[in-house]
């Protein structure tokens, strides 16, 4: 509800004030200056041309980009609107769904929920880059042959997650598959068929680590 | 096998066999496109401003520095952009009726004046990008006088409540009338006179967003006279024709597109106000709008499963013989009637003495609406709750009671097959019911207690009228175009199977197209779980007449092709067609925690013969997995002191997880009525209806207190043990 209440602030507009604070810390920093007021989450851009922008350089599904984004752009709003992947999605925009779930150097993060400018030098895999020299991730013909997807808008999500788990432990539990996607919902409620699905990915040779 | 459980299945080719999903590849790829991801040339991005009062009437609305703001396109409010919103508001909530749509004194608009809940619109803009839609948001000024709001259904019945609409809080029936909906059948003086005990019990159930993935979106493009709008519908075709009545233009002036959506439950069948905004936005501003809402205005602005209150009287005999039931229930609505408020299961009783009354009231809260099985999760809940307390206190088991008080065939009420006593026999015995119940409740020893519950359902599963065109090619290649949005049960593989299997070809050879009014014929769309049923028959007829064509002119040569198309509608013959089903629940409670664990969960259910078993599998246990989550978990909790709601959101609603998630046991007992496509009857909604009761009956029988409210929070155990 932007803009409604005023003690309700956006997971963007809470990023933003944040991120801002950071590349500040880190100037305030350099100078040995005194870190910045929390002043700064009132302080919104005004006009379509003079937000701050950044310069920052990226590695998405293995091809670098060198690209300049507003400071106040979320990591999904990048992958989304202006690198046009859009497999992953958006599902509540504040770190509650998981359906913007990426790999972030290697690790699952919810991409709603880091700045753009935070992946400055850093490497990004979406669902776009799990299929390799046109042959899909054991996880992704797991997730077919176990009806993984129901209305697949978590799908992606569940699939980077589980692919940053297997990356790490090959040969998981159910259990510790439940735990280590504990953070991606499915409202279709399909949790056992996701955990057959990453169960069965598991137990296939290359199935596990990448 | 008996008459009346149908006949036994003869084997198929490719119905009834566990079959991928045709676009499966697109679902883990990234590559289903979604009404978020679409993107026109010059497309704008809109936002929506919502009220932050329960109840307020709005003096005055400055938009005038958001329109000065560089990159905004347009502005619309209740003075200069307000459409009429059939289906937001319909008298008797009749959703799928015209008439009563029109005929409303409680018209619902696009922005409306007074707002009637915190989250209601009250403005939109649409401007170069999102960030700047949403600074324009911030510099709208609403001057609000606050009214006073009411939260509890049960104080807005009261005379000294405030109106929130004219004619007060009880909403208008179908003839605009303040009556509330009323069944007699018998005598109740009699029934209660013939009974040997009386029961009472009240009982309520919460607000359940449904809580789809994806969030609301609309896209919408004008091309002169005629709007295309993509947006999340499981009913192409009924939504088109309501937004063509909404915005007086033509049906055929309208294009609906939904190719993927992010979960139905619902919320998705017909015009959202979302759809009207972004058209009228994107015709004021002359460019293609995408309108999004953000994960909390799509929880507070949409609608959820309507919260009730429910009191029983019950009067039987010693031998559990029931003579009389009398209940009367209050459906919170919202400040708007999108739907009937009903609460079901009454049906399923044997009782020649009922008195049925629910009372649809207004409140200040979010709207209630469709959710998967509109009005049965909570009315099985609270009526199976009551004969699962009756049974206990007669000392009978919960399922002889069962088997004897539901509702049988007879000379009146004939089933085209039934088999809810084969379900509820075959459930006991796999569950190992008689191990599992407690006989005395609450009787485990230790402080961690566990007991069982059942409950029993019959759902509709009727026939209807749907339509659907085949084509082949000269390279034997098959085209089904079929109206149908696959919402996430995978219709659009199951139609395709159905065709596949009566042209005698592989599923590989027939191409699906569906989710686009102007390539699609009328389909029911996907709710009331009728697909399956409706269009699929349609499926059968069209590929029969394509056949017919093929045996008389061959397989067409060059750049020819033959079509052929079909619009069935096929009754039952005066028989009623149901699906049935009984849950088994065993639930192991922490009475020193009050916490949950649900340790065995089996589900049988008839659904005729079974599609694809790899889907419906799933459409059961995710089913029950979300009754499970409504059992134990969700709420929209509001302070009554302000008229706030305090949890939209996943998180705040304490959603299941990964970790949440029991073990769901599926058993269909598979028969063909000789109706539908190949027997097939319901599935997506039926899963549903079962689990709060049967959860909160074994939670009931675990800890020796009757539970009668839901969800089932650590807070009620506690509360019933103290």
């Amino acid at each position: 509800m932007a803009g409604s209440h005023k003690d309700e602030v956006s997971r963007r507009e809470f990023l933003e004030g944040t991120g801002a604070a950071v590349v500040a810390v880190t100037a305030a920093s350099t100078l040995g200056a005194q870190a910045p007021v929390p002043g700064a989450l009132e302080t919104a851009p005004s006009a379509v041309e003079d937000v701050p922008r950044t310069r920052i350089s990226v590695i998405v599904n293995g091809t670098k980009h060198v690209l300049e984004v507003e400071d106040r752009w979320t990591l999904v709003e990048l992958l989304r609107d202006h690198l046009r992947l859009t497999g992953t999605k958006i599902g509540c925009d504040r770190g509650e769904c998981g359906a913007c779930t990426v790999l972030l150097d290697g690790k699952a993060v919810y991409s709603c929920s880091n700045l753009a400018v935070w992946a400055d030098g850093r490497e990004i895999v979406t669902v776009e880059g799990l299929a390799r020299g046109g042959r899909l991730d054991p996880l992704q013909q797991a997730f077919i042959d176990h009806n993984a997807p129901q209305c697949a808008f978590c799908t992606s999500g569940q699939l980077m997650s589980a692919r940053a788990l297997l990356n790490r432990n090959p040969s998981p539990t159910a259990a510790q598959i439940r735990s280590a996607m504990v953070g991606n919902l499915c409202r279709c409620a399909n949790y056992p068929a996701i955990v057959e699905a990453v169960l069965a990915a598991a137990g296939q040779p290359n199935g596990g680590a990448r | 096998m008996s008459e009346q459980t149908g006949t036994p299945l003869s084997a198929l080719a490719t119905v009834g066999h566990a079959t991928p999903r045709i676009d499966a590849l697109e679902r883990v790829t990234g590559r289903a496109t979604y009404t978020a991801d679409v993107v026109l040339p010059g497309m704008l991005f809109a936002r929506a401003l919502r009220s932050p009062h329960p109840h307020a009437r709005i003096r005055r609305i400055d938009t005038a520095r958001a329109e000065a703001l560089p990159g905004v396109r347009a502005v619309i409010t209740h003075e200069n952009g307000a459409v009429w919103w059939g289906a937001g508001s319909i008298a008797g909530g009749g959703q799928y009726n015209d008439e009563l749509k029109q005929i409303t004194k409680q018209r619902r608009y696009t922005f409306n004046n007074p707002v009637r809940f915190v989250g209601e619109p009250v403005a939109a803009v649409a401007a170069v990008n999102r960030h700047v839609a949403e600074e324009a948001l911030r510099l709208i000024t609403v001057d609000y006088e606050v009214l006073p709001f009411v939260i509890d259904p049960e104080e807005a019945l009261e005379p000294s409540a405030v109106k929130i609409w004219p004619e007060g809080n009880l909403a208008l029936n179908t003839r605009n009338e303040a009556q509330p909906n009323a069944v007699r059948r018998g005598s109740l003086d009699e029934g209660f006179g013939a009974a040997d005990e009386v029961f009472e019990n009240r009982f309520t159930t919460a607000f359940v967003h449904n809580a789809q993935m994806e969030p609301r979106a609309s896209v919408a493009h004008w091309e002169g006279d005629k709007l295309t709008v993509y947006t999340p519908t499981g009913g192409i075709s009924n939504c088109r024709h309501d937004i063509a009545r909404d915005l007086g233009i033509a049906d055929e002036n309208v294009r609906v597109v939904c190719q993927y959506m992010g979960g139905n439950f619902g919320n998705k069948n017909q015009n959202q106000d979302a759809d009207l905004i972004a058209a009228t936005l994107a015709r004021k501003a002359g460019a293609p709008v995408r309108l999004e809402l953000s994960r909390k205005e799509d929880w507070l602005g949409m609608h959820g499963r309507w919260h009730t209150i429910q009191r029983y009287k019950v009067g039987v005999k010693k031998d559990g013989t029931i003579t009389a039931i009398q209940s009367r229930a209050i459906s919170g609505m919202g400040g708007y009637r999108k739907n009937s408020g009903g609460v079901s299961g009454l049906e399923l009783y044997e009782c020649p003495n009922v008195e049925s009354t629910t009372y649809p009231v207004y409140t200040n809260r979010t709207s209630s609406g469709n959710n998967r099985g509109p009005s049965d999760p909570q009315g099985f809940f609270g009526i199976e709750s009551m004969m699962d307390e009756i049974a206990h206190k007669l000392k009978m088991d919960p399922v002889e009671f069962a088997l004897k008080n539901m509702r049988k065939p007879s000379a009146q009420l004939q089933y085209t097959n039934y088999s809810l006593d084969e379900c509820i026999r075959r459930g006991a015995e796999l569950f190992d019911w008689k191990r599992r119940w407690r006989p005395t409740p609450g009787s485990d020893v230790g402080p961690v207690k566990r007991g069982a519950g059942m409950s029993f359902m019959a759902f509709r599963a009727g026939l209807g009228r749907s339509s659907a065109m085949l084509r082949i090619d000269a390279r034997r290649r098959y085209t089904l175009f079929v109206g149908v949005t696959d919402v996430g049960g995978g219709a659009k593989t199951t139609m395709g199977m159905i065709a596949a299997e009566e042209l005698g070809v592989p599923l590989s050879q027939v191409d699906v197209v569906s989710g686009d009014t102007d390539r699609c014929p009328y389909s029911v769309g996907e709710s009331g779980s009728r697909t399956t049923i409706m269009t699929g028959y349609a499926v059968v007829e069209a590929a029969r007449d394509l056949k017919r064509q093929i045996a008389e002119h061959g397989i067409p040569a060059g750049n020819d092709v033959l079509t052929a198309s079909a619009t069935p509608n096929p009754n039952s013959g005066g028989k009623v067609r149901s699906c049935f089903g009984a849950h088994f629940v065993e639930a192991e409670v922490d009475t020193e925690l009050g916490a949950v664990r649900i340790t065995k969960y089996v589900a049988v259910h008839e659904s005729g013969r079974i599609m694809n078993p790899l889907t419906a599998r799933d459409q059961i246990r995710g089913a029950a997995l979300q009754g499970i989550g409504q059992a134990l978990r969700e709420d929209l909790l509001y302070d009554r002191r302000n008229g706030q709601p305090l949890n939209a959101g996943y998180y705040g609603a304490r959603h299941m997880t990964h970790l949440g998630a029991a073990d769901i046991e599926v058993t269909f007992i598979e028969v063909d009525d000789g109706f539908g496509p190949y027997g097939a009857k319901t599935i997506g909604e039926s899963g549903i209806i079962l689990g709060p009761a049967a959860v909160a009956n074994a939670v009931s029988n675990a800890i020796g207190r009757r539970i009668t409210d839901i969800p089932i929070a650590r807070d009620r155990i506690m509360g019933a043990l103290a």
